[in-house]
Order: C-alpha cells, then sequence, then structure tokens
C-alpha cells in the first residue's frame, strides 16, 4: 500500500475507533477538582519539603520557646534585667535539665550566668550534701535586701537574712554529723 | 467574448469566495487560541470554573485516547479521572494556550504508562473493541475499505507501545506534529522518526 493511501486510511480511523463515552464520568471528573488549584510550577527546578516530625508535647513546646526566644534575640530582645534573651534561654534549657544534667551542674550554669551579669550571688554547690534535697545551692541578694536562695532540689525562696542564717546553720550542722 | 467575460467574472467570483472562507477560517483559528489562552490562563491563576471548562472540553478525549493505547472501558475511566487529578497538580506547568493539547496529552500519556509498568503480565485491549460501521448495504469499494481498516486497526494493535502512542496522538488524536511531541516527550525530530517507522511497519501489514 502506498504512503499516502496508508495516510487516508489512517485520517478514517477517528470515525471508526470511537464509542460512546460515560456521561457521568465528566461529573465524576468535576467532583475530583479541588477547591485551591496549585499555581506553583512543579519540575525539575522545584522540591517538595515535607516535615513530618514526631516528638514529644515536652519537646515540641521547648523547640517553640527557643525559636521564640532566638527571633526575640535577633530582633534584639532583652529581659527585664538587661540581660541577653539568648544567655537566659540558654539557661533556661540547662535549669530544665537534658536528662544527663543534674540540678547541681543546672545550679552553677545559673549561677555563673548571674555572677557574670554582675549580682551579689554565693555558690554552696561544693561544700554540700547533694542528698541533702533542703541544702542550700546558691544565695542571691536581692534589692530590696531579703535574699533568694535555690536548693539542690530545684526549688527557689525568697528569705529574709535570719531565714537564711538558719538554712546555712541546718545545712551546716548535717554535714559535721 | 461573453462566454470568455463570464468565465472571467466567475472565476473572480471563485476566488472572492475563497479569500472570504480563508479569513474566516483564519478568524475562527485566531478565536480558538484566544480562547485556549484565556483557558491557560485562568488555570493557572486557579480559577475552578476553567478546570470545570478544561474537564468539559477534553474528557471525552482522553478517556478515548485512553481506549484507542489499549485499555478496557473500565480501565480507561479509571485512568482518565487519574489524568484530571495529576493535571490539577500540574497546573504551574501550563505554559500557554498553544500548550494547553500537548500538556495535557503528556499527563494522560504518562498515566498510561505507568498503567502498562505496573501492570506488565495485562493484555491490551484490542481497537477491534470499536464496532466498524455497518458495511452490509454498501458498496462493494466500501466493503472493501472497511476490510482495509480492519486490518490497519489490528495493525495499530501489534505495534510497538511507542509506535502505536505516535500513531494514535497524531492520525486518531489528530494533534500536531508539535503538539504530539509535546505529548509524547520528545522533540520534533524523534517524533517525526518514530512516525516514519510506524508508517513503514504499517504499510507492510495492510494491503
Amino acid at each position: 500500500m502506498g504512503k499516502e493511501e496508508l495516510k487516508e486510511l489512517l485520517n478514517k480511523l477517528p470515525d471508526v475507533t470511537t464509542e460512546p463515552v460515560p456521561q457521568r464520568l465528566g461529573e465524576d471528573i468535576k467532583r475530583q477538582i479541588p477547591h485551591r488549584l496549585s499555581p506553583h510550577r512543579v519540575g525539575m527546578d522545584t522540591i517538595n519539603i515535607i516535615i513530618d516530625l514526631r516528638i514529644n508535647k515536652l519537646a515540641a513546646a521547648a523547640a517553640i520557646i527557643i525559636t521564640i526566644v532566638f527571633c526575640a534575640t535577633f530582633l534584639g530582645g532583652r529581659d527585664s534585667a538587661g540581660g541577653n534573651v539568648l544567655q537566659d534561654s540558654m539557661l533556661l534549657i540547662k535549669y530544665w535539665g537534658a536528662p544527663d544534667t543534674s540540678d547541681i551542674s543546672a545550679g552553677r550554669a545559673r549561677y555563673e550566668h548571674l555572677l557574670g551579669r554582675g549580682e551579689d550571688v554565693v555558690w554552696y554547690g561544693d561544700r554540700l550534701d547533694p542528698k541533702d534535697s533542703g541544702a542550700v545551692l546558691m544565695q542571691r541578694t536581692l534589692p530590696d535586701g531579703k535574699y533568694e536562695v535555690m536548693f539542690v532540689d530545684g526549688r527557689e525562696k525568697q528569705v529574709t537574712a535570719e531565714e537564711l542564717i538558719q538554712l546555712l546553720t541546718r545545712m551546716l550542722q548535717k554535714k559535721t554529723k | 467574448m461573453t462566454s470568455k467575460k463570464a468565465n472571467l467574472a466567475e472565476q473572480d467570483f471563485d476566488s472572492a469566495h475563497l479569500i472570504n472562507k480563508l479569513r474566516e477560517l483564519n478568524k475562527l483559528k485566531e478565536n480558538s487560541e484566544q480562547r485556549q489562552d484565556s483557558l491557560a490562563r485562568r488555570l493557572r491563576a486557579g480559577d475552578r470554573t476553567a478546570a470545570s471548562e478544561l474537564v468539559d472540553i477534553y474528557y471525552k478525549q482522553i478517556y478515548l485516547f485512553m481506549r484507542r493505547l489499549g485499555h478496557d472501558r473500565q480501565v480507561s475511566e479509571d485512568l482518565t479521572q487519574e489524568s484530571f487529578l495529576n493535571a490539577w497538580h500540574h497546573i504551574g506547568q501550563l505554559r500557554d494556550g498553544k500548550s494547553l493539547n500537548g500538556w495535557l496529552y503528556r499527563i494522560a500519556g504518562n498515566v498510561s504508562k505507568l498503567y502498562w509498568r505496573k501492570h506488565k503480565g495485562r493484555k491490551t485491549a484490542d481497537l477491534e473493541g470499536f464496532d466498524v460501521p455497518d458495511s452490509t448495504n454498501a458498496q462493494y469499494d466500501k466493503v472493501e475499505r472497511n476490510e482495509q481498516l480492519e486490518q490497519l486497526k489490528n495493525a495499530v494493535t501489534r505495534l510497538p507501545v511507542k509506535l502505536r502512542q505516535t500513531i494514535v496522538l497524531h492520525y486518531i488524536q489528530q494533534l500536531t506534529i508539535a503538539e504530539s511531541a509535546d505529548a509524547a516527550g520528545v522533540r520534533e525530530g524523534t517524533f517525526k522518526s518514530r512516525l516514519n517507522r510506524a508508517l513503514n511497519a504499517l504499510r507492510k501489514q495492510v494491503t
């Protein structure tokens, strides 16, 4: 068969290779049109970033707080005492404690931070009994003449000068026993 | 002399008539291009009404394209739906109205190709599945023509997938060479070469 004759015959194929198309097909397809059609070009120059994070609530909360603090720092945020928000947040993270960080080392970090800020702080961590939950880890002098004490178990309390003396005396007595 | 003048007048009339017809055709073509451009622009802007229009214009074509590529009725319906679903996710790839045909057929062609890849053992539904127009009352040459058409359909069915797709796109779906090449995802030169190979293969099989 000649090429032209074949082409002529091929042009007839659309008519003999047709059949009724189900009407509902069009309606079915229309129902699947998404409410928001994506105009973004998807091709070789596009990458899809899909992040599926599965972390516990505490870690998620920490991540959010760190992000906020990080952003605040970059925006020049400073805390009420004039310290850097980022430093405070690092201290906060240490203070909350990673699983392998003890309260004492967290307290030490906080002490160093406060010391660096020029606060009047005293560290007792080197001389106490870690098993004594009531032992005072450090003291900080507050502007109103009172003291803020931090205990080994992480508790904090504002005390007067007399109360502080009592706490330190009790701690000393326990240690000498 | 009078008859000569009449002939000339008739020729003038024919030429004018032809020119008018050409102008009308050009106008129709321009209108159609403008409509396609507008449709493509609206699709890119995320217009759902345009998406609905696209379905109205193309769903029958895409269904028949699937059938002609050898899928049975049910699979063709499923693949047509899948093609449109893919289209909604790839609207960003649509450049303009001219590329509308190539874009949609390329998506449909890829959907079909993936189906064949997943169902390697599956037999293709022959083009024979379609009804040939009844020829019982036709004249002898028409009967002979129908026999040739029957032979041609069978021959197209037997072609390798790529050559078969070439014939289906250009001759049966009636896309231009440029659109067909775009739909097949190859350069025009490659498409023409495939088309030539397909025609040679068919010539040997149809007498």
